[in-house]
């Protein structure tokens, strides 16, 4: 059972604000998606190791060369607010002025 | 595509006069389609312009210098939007090229612009765009299939001879096989995902679509190879485009697995299907009744991941760096509105059921659990494909369907259950057209092989192809 408060904690870990028809409808997207999946609940995987990729592959250190980036004005030029070479975001540390 | 290079290559006709074909062609048929977000007429006559005085001075990069194609939204083109489908990156101009678009590009190809699809490739029918739906070409009332709809259409449209698309569960496939296309879901690290917007990095791959087989193994030629700045890259090397013998078919065995001819198959895909399966017989292959159990639980074990995978994948769009942005007092705030007011409806129904399967209370029992059946399904199809040369079955249950005619999101989601076993287990899977039904819809048939077996999924799907007649399998467009 997947109540309101379920949903709202999920859109607030997920950074979603959702309206409350969303809300509705997510709550009822989530309890059919969960019941639609509980027949994997019921396979036996007690040995079974989890896949976390399809082809494994070993990771690989590259050599330490410097190389090319790019530049930091084109990067900033992305930013919908950006100001002296910095985003700029609303503030998150509170009580300092 | 062979006609094309030659008269390229006798200097018949210029590239100039190709793109400018093709363009005509968008302009005329696109209206109706909506196959693509964004077309770039200048930059793609500029490149014709180079692509001729290259092949002037007898500089021409490859054999396919000069050839236009066409690139899912999704896919990062320095300079040119990539919209991803979605009103959170409506205005992002990448600035650099994904490692395929750099392969294109070396190879001398026009890129004339950017195909559509659903919104960060999460739909089966390209109608969850924000940029608005994309009409199959074959009937302008149904679906071209998705996510990569834009690429399928624009092809069996004829406004572009090939392009790429992206597949994490048969976003490749579906749309291939409701458009009367070739499309290839490459064998997992075979293609680089560098550049290419995650959907779930687990699953994703880029692969060709064209309309004749042997078209797609010449693009797949040039995206495919290890790329040190994909860490999940294959160390595979090039890959070549075979021989067309019809002797790839002697004794060759085909698994033929039951769970995919049972309730729920249309009966004209399986007639088409069965009936090529005669022919191969016919030409020498031996067909092996196989199972595949392990697919009752691919629908589920793929939706569990993928929304996980997703969910932390655009935990990315925070209104900060770039894409959409929406104001606040505080930075909380701000995420939320700015995600909030980007993202469309289906987008956020997979995070949120991604993030609740990834959440503490939950991980074991959902994600955990998923990993965990994706193993026994991996497991599955390798054991089949040790007895067996390819597995063939219906790439999709039944034909395009109509726009608006699944509303019900976990109905779409079952558009994936022929396709989603190949993205879990890696393995590489290609759709060719085999035959139009009642209604004049193409239906596909795919050939699913083991790790790094394109080549012989092409021979075989050329001979498929070979089997089909003209009309049938592109039908008339």
């Amino acid at each position: 059972m997947i109540d309101r408060h379920d949903v709202m904690r999920m859109a607030r870990l997920a950074r979603l604000e959702l309206s409350e028809e969303e809300i509705d409808q997510y709550q009822e997207d989530l309890m059919r998606f969960l019941r639609s999946g509980q027949k994997l609940q019921q396979v036996d995987v007690a040995e079974v190791e989890g896949t976390s990729h399809a082809v494994h592959v070993a990771h690989e250190l590259r050599p330490d060369q410097v190389g090319t980036s790019l530049r930091q004005e084109a990067v900033l030029s992305l930013g919908p607010r950006v100001e002296q070479g910095f985003f700029r975001v609303p503030r998150i540390v509170e009580g300092q002025e | 595509m062979k006609e094309l290079i030659q008269s390229l290559d006798v200097r018949e006709v210029s590239a100039q006069e190709i793109v400018q074909h093709h363009l005509e062609e968008i302009a005329q048929h696109d209206p109706g389609i909506h196959a693509f977000i964004t077309v770039d007429q200048e930059g793609a006559l500029r490149q014709a312009d180079d692509a001729d005085r290259r092949r002037a001075q007898g500089q021409a990069l490859s054999p396919f210098d000069g050839i236009p194609i066409a690139v899912k939204d999704n896919i990062s083109t320095k300079g040119l939007r990539t919209t991803c489908g979605s009103r959170m990156l409506e205005d992002y101009v990448p600035l650099f090229d994904a490692t395929v678009i750099s392969r294109l590009r070396r190879a001398g190809l026009v890129l004339v612009g950017k195909t559509n699809l659903d919104e960060f490739a999460m739909g089966s029918s390209t109608e969850y765009s924000a940029f608005g739906v994309t009409h199959n070409p074959h009937d302008h009332s149904r679906v071209p299939g998705g996510s990569s709809g834009g690429s399928a259409a624009a092809v069996a449209a004829g406004e572009v001879p090939w392009s790429l698309g992206t597949d994490t569960g048969g976003s490749i496939r579906q749309p291939a096989s409701f458009c009367g296309v070739v499309g290839l879901k490459p064998t997992y690290g075979w293609v680089s995902r560098y550049g290419v917007v995650a959907l779930a990095p687990s699953l994703d791959q880029v692969g060709p679509m064209a309309k004749r087989v042997e078209d797609a193994a010449a693009l797949f030629a040039l995206i495919a190879g290890n790329d040190p700045r994909d860490a999940t890259s294959a160390k595979a090397p090039s890959f070549q485009v075979p021989a067309w013998d019809p002797e790839v078919l002697r004794d060759l065995r085909v698994g033929v697995p039951e769970e995919f001819f049972s309730a729920g198959l249309d009966s004209q895909v399986e007639h088409a299907v069965r009936g090529c399966l005669r022919q191969l017989e016919d030409q020498g292959a031996v067909l092996q009744p196989l199972s595949l159990a392990t697919n009752a639980y691919a629908i589920d074990t793929y939706l569990t991941l993928v929304t996980a995978e997703a969910s932390s994948c655009l935990a990315r769009y925070d209104g900060v760096r770039y894409g959409k942005r929406v104001e606040a007092e505080d930075s909380n705030t701000m995420f939320a509105k700015s995600r909030s007011a980007g993202f469309g409806s289906e987008v956020k129904r997979r995070i949120m059921l991604g993030t609740y399967v990834l959440s503490a209370n939950h991980y074991e029992a959902y994600y955990e659990q998923a990993q965990k059946v994706r193993t026994l399904i991996k497991e599955d199809v390798l054991d089949a494909l040790s007895q067996v040369d390819v597995i063939i079955t219906p790439t999709t249950p039944t034909a395009a369907f109509q726009i608006g005619a699944k509303r019900d999101p976990l109905e779409m989601y079952l558009s994936d259950l022929f396709t989603a076993m190949a993205n879990l287990s890696g393995i590489p899977a290609l759709s060719v057209p085999c035959g139009l039904n009642s209604h004049g819809l193409p239906m596909g048939i795919q050939i699913m092989g083991g790790n790094f077996s394109e080549a012989l999924l092409f021979q075989v799907g050329y001979m498929i192809e070979q089997g089909v007649e003209g009309s049938a399998r592109h039908g008339q467009l």
